[in-house]
């Protein structure tokens, strides 16, 4: 577990070939490390700050400003949904507190499985397809909550599967 | 100033150089205070806070003509700006008019005030900063008064987060002015301080290895213009304005920064009166507004446990009994009678000098003339005396088209302002080109390295003709070059020093400001040593022919040197004038006469760059403990060498008369000051920060040989042999700022920060000798007790080479390189 993995090192290589210095590959890097370990994570940041030469004060710094870099561990899959106005006018918010219930969570909180993470974000840029949400920076549009059930029970049973 | 612009404020014309500040141009100019938060006349501007709103406009001139246009009145029109500007991020510029004061402005200031205090705590009665802090002057002079917040709604965060183990955060003090973070970044260069989160959650943080690691951590807690960040060493001490400031210089290494002694009488001491912080005093030739973090913590040992308080007479069963100063003094003249003129002495560094003018002139009515400088490890003093860098020199001008060479020192752990100021004069654009047998700290900001093999600086040096680099140095309009003794014996970095001042020479870089040699000696006075006649040459030769009395002052040859106790023992006598108790007074010494430190009394140092400077009384002596000029001067009565001297200014009369580096040096001049720019430690603290302004005085640099017009000859500068090692390892002992010396011991809050002994070993070797990073190893050298230290095996040393911090334990490390073998230790 770690992004010196030679699963990583061709990605690596990729971001600071775009870049004239290796520090402007620091974000995705960041990006790198958030998927090794699941969030930004202190070992994360030293590794990340270790490949770009930089101090990991400066490293935490940017991985604090963006808000797509979770700096708490999260579930398997990261829910990420829309309650602005307009998703809220295609019934968003009422879907989200279903959601909620029907993990179990509060508002940014884990399942109890980690597999589930919910939290509610600013405009994504799918307002006509509400409610919408992004699940690890994929997009799923024109929910339910049937459809959100079905989707679930299919993680959890992958889930199963996967640990026997 | 040849080049300057005319622009108005408040109505008044004003010529001011072009390319200023506005900020600034106001202050130095028009005398008008500009509030600001977060500019700062040392760094970058960044327009964040918004505090230094102003109105602002430009002459209005016709388009065709370039004529200034005139209103109905004959007066020239103003085009005035919609809105207020930043007067931080404006640089000045011809027909720029300001106005400062009117109500618009005034209202801007309050909202801005009013919008910093939303979420400000008001916890000034119990603050560190109150009483010296701009954002409490500010709201008083602008702030609206009363609060339109609710109180339900004020932010709670953590008040007390360590950012390392010498710098606490108040979070809720915090305005987020970037003040820290940007000095770390801009000035220091170690960005170990960083903004995390955004808006409302916006909050410093730190996330080195230790917390906040850098060696000018302290300064942060001046220029924050709150109190959010403050020292652990001063939180909650006392307040600002219960202190009485004592002009001072850092005893500390040979930068000679100004400080600031902030003094109580202190219920914690009895009563007395106690040291409760250091703060820098402005002097922007030597230290700018900055000091180390050593300068600032190192002050506990001026009242440690160990300091010697009483005279003490070592008696025929070899336990020491403390002695009236009569009885004690009698005894050491005794001795030194019996002696006859086979007397010789070894002073410290950190002697003023007084202190070694009394010595000198003890030695010499007894006939003597060796004067021992210790620790005999840097030779270059005599060489800074002929081509030292030139009078009026700043190393805050160099800047582009000039060149700084620094050769065989670490000047991050040696001499830490100077490596600050040497970052910026790099970052200003100066070719800076790192020598040393391993990489440094220095390597960072430099524009070339240059690693030679150890011991080999000179040779590496008189290569240098033949690299691209002697371009850069030859036709640079300034050269300094600083020049250590990392590696090399005392003969070796006497010919590093002449090798670097034929370079000087050659390329005409002597005898004028801002060019010439500077010598990274050991010690606060290493060249008040060399101006009154003390040598490193002189403590070799005690070191080989003892005499029979020798008086030791402020050294403590047996934590310095390991081989002391072997060469001490063929003294018959050891005087020790000592701060200390323990070493070598306790175990040596047969009259231990206890003497006043850097803080207890007037006195005189001359820093590497020779400038002559003054500290004063801030403490009461501990115990008996005399100044030691005063010491000798009344053992020197003792021996009918005429009348003690009665305080240090009269001494420094006498030395005016006698040693022609100091003629027209006098108390008087040394406390002379002048206005400096930037006009820091005003009452507008917001400007510069807490910073004192310069009130004792600025000193006075001693001219060099070639700044008085004399022709100085080329140096001897052989190259050293390399050391014959016979299949030993080549030991070098190195310096680290952050050690466990008598002088920094007793600052506790540091020692964290100390490491553990060790020693850098190269892979391969250690691979030879079956060592492993971490172990522990001995170190054995010739007439001396084996060291035993942590094995780093981590690419610092390079082959055949062992680097061993000194003064890292209680076991002395070798004072000089040598040759040693190193082994793995049982258990």
């Amino acid at each position: 577990m770690a992004l010196s993995d030679k699963k990583y090192s061709q990605r690596i290589e990729a971001a600071f070939a775009k870049y004239p210095d290796k520090r402007s590959a620091v974000m995705p890097l960041l990006y790198l490390a958030q998927e090794e370990y699941g969030w930004v994570s202190p070992e994360g940041i030293q590794e990340v700050a270790d490949l770009c030469d930089m101090d990991p004060t400066q490293v935490q710094s940017i991985a604090g400003f963006y808000t797509m870099y979770s700096e708490k561990p999260k579930g398997k899959y990261w829910l990420q949904v829309c309650t602005d106005l307009a998703c809220a006018l295609r019934g968003a918010d009422e879907f989200y507190e279903e959601l909620k219930a029907e993990l179990g969570v509060e508002d940014g909180g884990t399942t109890e499985d980690g597999l589930f993470t919910v939290e509610h974000v600013m405009c994504l840029a799918a307002c006509d397809k509400a409610p919408m949400l992004q699940c690890n920076f994929h997009f799923m549009e024109n929910l339910d909550m049937d459809k959100m059930r079905a989707w679930i029970a299919e993680k959890r049973a992958e889930a199963a599967k996967a640990k026997k | 100033m040849t080049n300057t612009v005319r622009i108005i404020i408040n109505d008044q014309t004003y010529d001011v150089p072009a390319g200023m500040n506005l900020v600034d141009a106001a202050k130095w100019y028009a005398n008008d205070d500009i509030p600001v938060f977060c500019y700062h006349p040392k760094m970058e501007p960044v327009g964040m806070c918004r505090m230094c709103l102003v109105e602002m406009g430009t002459i209005e001139k016709d388009r065709a003509t370039g004529q200034v246009v005139l209103d109905e009145n004959g007066q020239s029109k103003v085009r005035w700006m919609p809105k207020l500007q930043t007067a931080c991020t404006t640089t000045v510029s011809d027909g720029l008019v300001i106005r400062t004061q009117t109500q618009q402005v005034q209202d801007a200031r309050q909202n801005v005030v009013e919008f910093l205090l939303t979420s400000h705590p008001l916890d000034c009665p119990i603050c560190d900063k109150g009483g010296e802090c701009p954002l409490q002057n500010l709201t008083m002079e602008h702030g609206p008064g009363v609060s339109r917040m609710a109180f339900s709604d004020k932010m709670r965060l953590d008040k007390h987060v360590p950012l390392g183990d010498l710098i606490f955060l108040d979070e809720e003090r915090c305005i987020q002015c970037a003040r820290c973070v940007r000095f770390q970044d801009e000035v220091v260069g170690d960005d170990v301080l960083a903004f995390h989160e955004r808006g409302r959650s916006l909050q410093i943080i730190t996330n080195s290895e230790p917390g906040f690691d850098t060696y000018f951590s302290g300064n942060t807690t001046d220029i924050c213009p709150v109190g959010a960040l403050t020292t652990a060493d001063f939180r909650f001490g006392a307040r600002p304005w219960e202190l009485t400031e004592v002009p001072s210089i850092c005893p500390h290494c040979p930068v000679g920064c100004n400080i600031s002694l902030s003094t109580r009488l202190d219920r914690d001491f009895g009563g007395k009166t106690l040291i409760k912080r250091v703060m820098p005093r402005q002097n922007e030739q030597v230290n700018e507004i900055w000091i180390c973090d050593k300068g600032r913590f190192g002050h506990h040992f001026s009242r440690s446990e160990d300091r010697l308080e009483d005279p003490l007479v070592r008696e025929r069963s070899g336990r020491l009994f403390a002695k009236s100063w009569t009885d004690a003094l009698a005894a050491a003249a005794e001795a030194l009678k019996a002696a006859g003129s086979d007397v010789a002495a070894i002073a410290g560094s950190g002697m003023s000098n007084e202190d070694l003018w009394a010595l000198r002139q003890l030695l010499a009515g007894l006939g003597s003339r060796r004067l021992g400088a210790w620790p005999p490890t840097h030779a270059g003093a005599e060489v800074v005396a002929q081509v030292g860098v030139g009078q009026g020199t700043n190393l805050g001008q160099l800047g582009r088209g000039d060149a700084v060479l620094v050769i065989a020192s670490d000047l991050e752990e040696e001499a830490p302002i100077w490596r600050l100021r040497l970052k910026q004069a790099a970052d200003r654009g100066a070719f800076l080109l790192v020598m040393n047998a391993r990489p440094t700290r220095m390597d960072d900001f430099a524009a070339q390295t240059i690693h030679y093999e150890t011991g080999e600086a000179v040779q590496a040096l008189l290569a240098l003709k033949d690299s691209d680099a002697w371009k850069q140095l030859a036709e640079a309009h300034n050269l300094v070059i600083v020049a250590g003794a990392e590696g090399l014996s005392l003969d070796g970095s006497r010919a590093l020093a002449g090798a670097a001042a034929n370079i000087l020479l050659e390329t005409e870089h002597v005898g004028k400001p801002n060019s010439g040699l500077l010598a990274v000696l050991p010690g606060a006075n290493a060249m008040g040593l060399h101006y009154l006649g003390f040598t490193p040459a002189a403590t070799l030769d005690i070191m080989q022919n003892p005499p029979k009395v020798l008086i030791v002052t402020q050294a403590d040859l047996l934590l310095d040197d390991p081989t002391a106790a072997h060469w001490l023992a063929k003294v018959e006598t050891i005087i020790s004038l000592d701060l200390f108790a323990s070493g070598l007074t306790q175990q040596l010494a047969a009259v231990a006469l206890p003497i006043q430190s850097f803080a207890e009394r007037d006195g005189s140092y001359v820093n590497g760059e020779r400038r002559v400077q003054r500290f004063y009384t801030a403490q009461g002596p501990m115990g008996q403990a005399l100044p030691a000029w005063q010491a000798l001067s009344r053992l020197g009565e003792q021996l009918g060498q005429g009348t003690a001297k009665l305080s240090a200014a009269a001494v420094m009369v006498e030395i005016a008369q006698n040693v022609p580096a100091f003629a027209g040096v006098s108390f008087k001049e040394l406390a002379k000051v002048e206005r400096q720019y930037p006009d820091v430690g005003g009452k507008d603290l917001y400007y510069g920060g807490t910073a004192y302004r310069n009130r004792g005085g600025l000193g006075i640099q001693i001219p060099t040989a070639a700044d008085q017009g004399q022709t100085v000859a080329r140096f001897e500068a052989a190259a050293d042999e390399p050391p014959k090692t016979r299949g030993k390892l080549v030991i070098v002992p190195s310096v680290r700022l952050y050690n466990r010396e008598r002088t920094f011991r007793p600052s506790a809050l540091v020692h964290a920060r100390v490491p553990e002994a060790y020693a850098e070993i190269n892979s391969a070797d250690a691979k030879k000798l079956g060592i492993q990073d971490g172990d522990t190893v001995e170190i054995a050298i010739q007439n001396a007790p084996a060291l035993r230290v942590r094995a780093h095996v981590n690419g610092g040393a390079p082959k055949g080479t062992v680097i061993v911090p000194r003064h890292l334990s209680d076991t002395a490390a070798p004072l000089a390189v040598t040759v040693g073998e190193v082994s793995k230790a049982e258990g």
